[in-house]
């Protein structure tokens, strides 16, 4: 165990000053010689033990794929990883490890454990670089023979796009329906690019394409074409249709002009490009200071949006950073602050002031304080000081999180858990015979990770379902 | 995909554009709208269905800002727009009321009226319809009003060059005091449905307003359309966009509609000057 580096390789990062006004991604990621010094830290648990792996909802079969690496296979490598994940190079990029493998990596409780994001994503990226993974692919669909059946996916994020690739291999004909006019679901619209290039996504997207998977965009479900309408017509439902709607605060003023939602302000410029207008049409509208509210992923992500639109953005937070590590990735809160993002804790936002015209100005903020108590997620209870601070701004970015979109279904006879997600069984199977969920539609805000795994699942679920309803298993 | 399959001018600033979309035709209801998209650089915007000619949707449109009069500029017959999506929106659930008004002055209120003009003909309805413009010059071609679906049809015009003189909310007092009105939808300028709202507040009978927003997506993810509906937050897109109009905070839609004007004009001007 002494011979065990303790501290992990850093990647390459684009400089602090080069990051203010430019999309361009952050990490850069590994060169070859130190993804293999880095994989060479694992201690190579055996899989029947390995936490990273179990902790992995894809169980990507992590000291598997390390070995590979520090044998100079990558080849291999990228063909151990897609056993289990089609996507490695948006896993490696999105993931919050720390809360996944590299959360029990065994290496940590020594050290820094094994930087397993970084790993996952140098092997997606060689193998996508270098041809393989279509090459992986066109093998892994070509020991099916036949069609077994035809399948209809609703919404092209990662649910959908997990459950139609992993469909495909299985043998079935799969059609994607997705609302917007471009596929990726929250990959296009919620991830900023200088956390996923839209090179790196579009890549993906192309590749389940690829594989034989046909994609309709501008295809609303429940509007454009019914669910009993793909229920008559394939003979079973993937519904991955996302979380839905943003959450607004229930307080005055949030109808001011230039309060945002996240969802809005991301859209507009990760699916819209609102950051090239007037070179792309659709315009956002931008003041000196942007206050972000919430300490979430998504905050992380509009509020360094917003420092790249120019603007000067104060992320504000009800709860303290211990408590913000557990809802926002590591990586994205540590760049935030690096990128010169500023914080404020224990604020809970009371009313927003508009100037004459209708936009927003302040933001009135109630002193919050931590209880000795924790809540049911592990994180400290807070109550109201009585005092109250007032912060100038004049845009306001709401990341409080999400709800189920549940009125594009209200129709569907699907039926709907008390919090708005889709009611799901043990096997993904919604009460509709033959119509599964998966992702954030039935785990309200969950990650991309989780989606990913339910969409791989219910593919297994859904094989079987088919088989067994046409007699075949 | 999407191809034009007709532009014609309504008057000099609205005109006709009719594209091939079957999957919105298919299922699409009076009330529910789409949203076009002109190019990969362009944006989502919102539009009022005029006609459904088996595949093919008709939209009445305004030059007014970038997209508008790029579309009607560079996009010709045979031309494609890089999307089209929908239906989206609530359909009207609509009855048998009795008489009913439709007024609009502005284009997607035009457009609406024919698609709602011959569903409630078909309930048993007696539809009477009030398009109002600002002159003669600017009253569209007969085959485009409303006229051909209705039981009795008004053109007004505020300077009076044609039809009865005045805005339809001036000819609807007067046809409120003297008929049994059970229901009133109205569609246009956002400020005249505010006074519509105001004028019919203590009528005994249905008044619904379609409420245009500022969306994105059109499926209720990103709340850009935003309305303040009955006292809590409606999405526009997902609720409406028709809505009781005397239940609509409208000073809070026509703050919201104002919050893109100065970029808007930087887009436009650019496309002008290029």
């Amino acid at each position: 165990m002494s011979r065990v580096v303790k501290k992990r390789f850093t990647p390459k990062v684009l400089p602090v000053s080069e990051r203010l006004r430019s999309f361009g991604e952050v990490v850069l990621g590994y060169d070859y010689e130190t993804s293999v010094r880095e994989a060479s830290r694992c201690l190579r648990c055996p899989l029947w033990f390995a936490p990273c792996s179990k902790a992995c909802p894809l169980r990507v079969k992590v000291p598997a794929f390390l070995e590979y690496i520090v044998k100079g296979d990558l080849e291999a490598a990228a063909r151990k990883v897609y056993e289990d994940n089609l996507f490695p190079s948006i896993t490696g990029r999105v993931c919050p490890q720390e809360w996944f493998c590299e959360g029990s990596c065994v290496v940590s409780k020594i050290g820094e454990s094994v930087s397993v994001g970084l790993l996952e994503r140098y092997v997606g990226d060689y193998a996508r670089e270098n041809g393989l993974d279509e090459k992986i692919l066109a093998e892994m669909v070509s020991k099916n023979s036949g069609v077994k059946g035809r399948v209809a996916v609703v919404g092209s994020g990662p649910a959908g796009l997990s459950a139609a690739g992993w469909l495909r291999l299985r043998g079935y004909e799969v059609v994607v329906y997705e609302a917007l006019h471009r596929p990726g679901g929250v990959l296009a619209y919620g991830i900023p690019e200088f956390r996923l290039p839209r090179g790196v996504l579009d890549h993906e997207i192309k590749k389940v394409e690829n594989l034989g998977v046909e994609i309709r965009l501008n295809h609303v479900v429940g509007k454009t074409v019914l669910l009993s309408e793909l229920l008559s017509e394939y003979d079973a439902v993937f519904i991955g249709s996302g979380a839905g709607t943003p959450k607004l605060l229930d307080i005055p003023g949030v109808d001011l002009n230039n309060v945002y939602t996240a969802n809005e302000f991301l859209t507009r410029v990760n699916l819209m490009r609102a950051h090239l207008f007037p070179e792309w049409d659709t315009p956002i509208s931008v003041g000196k200071t942007t206050l972000i509210i919430g300490g979430g992923n998504t905050a992380m992500d509009a509020a360094r949006v917003a420092l790249r639109l120019g603007s000067k953005p104060v992320v504000v937070y009800r709860r303290d950073r211990e408590d913000m590590l557990k809802t926002a990735r590591r990586d994205e809160v540590l760049h935030a602050e690096e990128e010169g993002v500023e914080f404020r804790y224990y604020l809970q936002p009371i009313e927003f002031l508009g100037d004459e015209n209708g936009f927003v100005k302040a933001v009135r903020f109630e002193v919050m304080e931590p209880l000795n108590e924790l809540d049911e997620r592990g994180k400290k209870k807070i109550v109201g000081t009585g005092r109250y601070v007032e912060i100038p701004a004049d845009t306001v970015v709401i990341a409080i999180g999400l709800e189920p979109n549940r009125l594009l279904m209200e129709e569907s006879g699907l039926r709907f858990n008390e919090d708005g997600t889709i009611a799901v069984d043990d096997h993904l199977m919604t009460s509709l015979p033959g119509v599964f969920a998966g992702g954030d539609a039935i785990r309200g805000e969950s990650t991309v990770v989780e989606a990913m795994a339910d969409g791989k699942r219910a593919a297994e679920e859904i094989d079987l379902y088919v088989r067994r309803k046409k007699g075949l298993a | 995909m999407f191809r034009v399959t007709m532009k014609e001018d309504l008057n000099e600033q609205d005109y006709y554009l009719e594209v091939e979309a079957p999957h919105v035709s298919r299922h699409w209801r009076p009330g529910q709208f789409v949203i076009i998209v002109t190019h990969e650089r362009g944006e989502r915007v919102p539009m009022s269905v005029a006609t459904i000619n088996g595949g093919r949707v008709g939209m009445f449109i305004k030059k007014l800002g970038k997209t508008s009069v790029e579309l009607y500029r560079d996009f010709k017959v045979g031309s494609s727009l890089y999307a089209v999506a929908g239906p989206l929106g609530r359909p009207l659930k609509l009855e048998s009321y009795g008489t009913v008004v439709l007024a609009s002055d502005a284009v997607c209120g035009h457009a609406e009226q024919l698609g709602l003009a011959q569903e409630l003909a078909k309930l048993g309805n007696k539809v009477i319809s009030i398009q109002t413009f600002k002159t003669e010059k600017e009253v569209y071609p007969e085959k485009y009003l409303a006229k051909k679906y209705v039981d009795e049809h008004f053109i007004t015009t505020l300077d009076g060059t044609a039809g009865y003189k005045g805005h339809y909310i001036d000819l609807l007092r007067e046809l409120l005091a003297r008929r049994e009105v059970k229901a009133v939808f109205a569609g246009g300028v956002l400020a005249n449905l505010k006074k519509l709202a105001e004028a019919t507040a203590g009528l005994n009978a249905r008044v619904y307003a379609l409420v245009r927003t500022i969306m994105v997506d059109g499926t209720g993810m990103c709340g850009s359309c935003r309305v303040r509906y009955n006292g809590v937050i409606a999405y526009a897109c997902r609720d409406g966009p028709w809505f009781d109009a005397r239940l609509v905070d409208w000073d809070d839609v026509l703050r919201r509609d104002a919050r893109f004007k100065k970029v808007e004009k930087i887009a436009l001007d650019k496309y002008l000057a290029r």
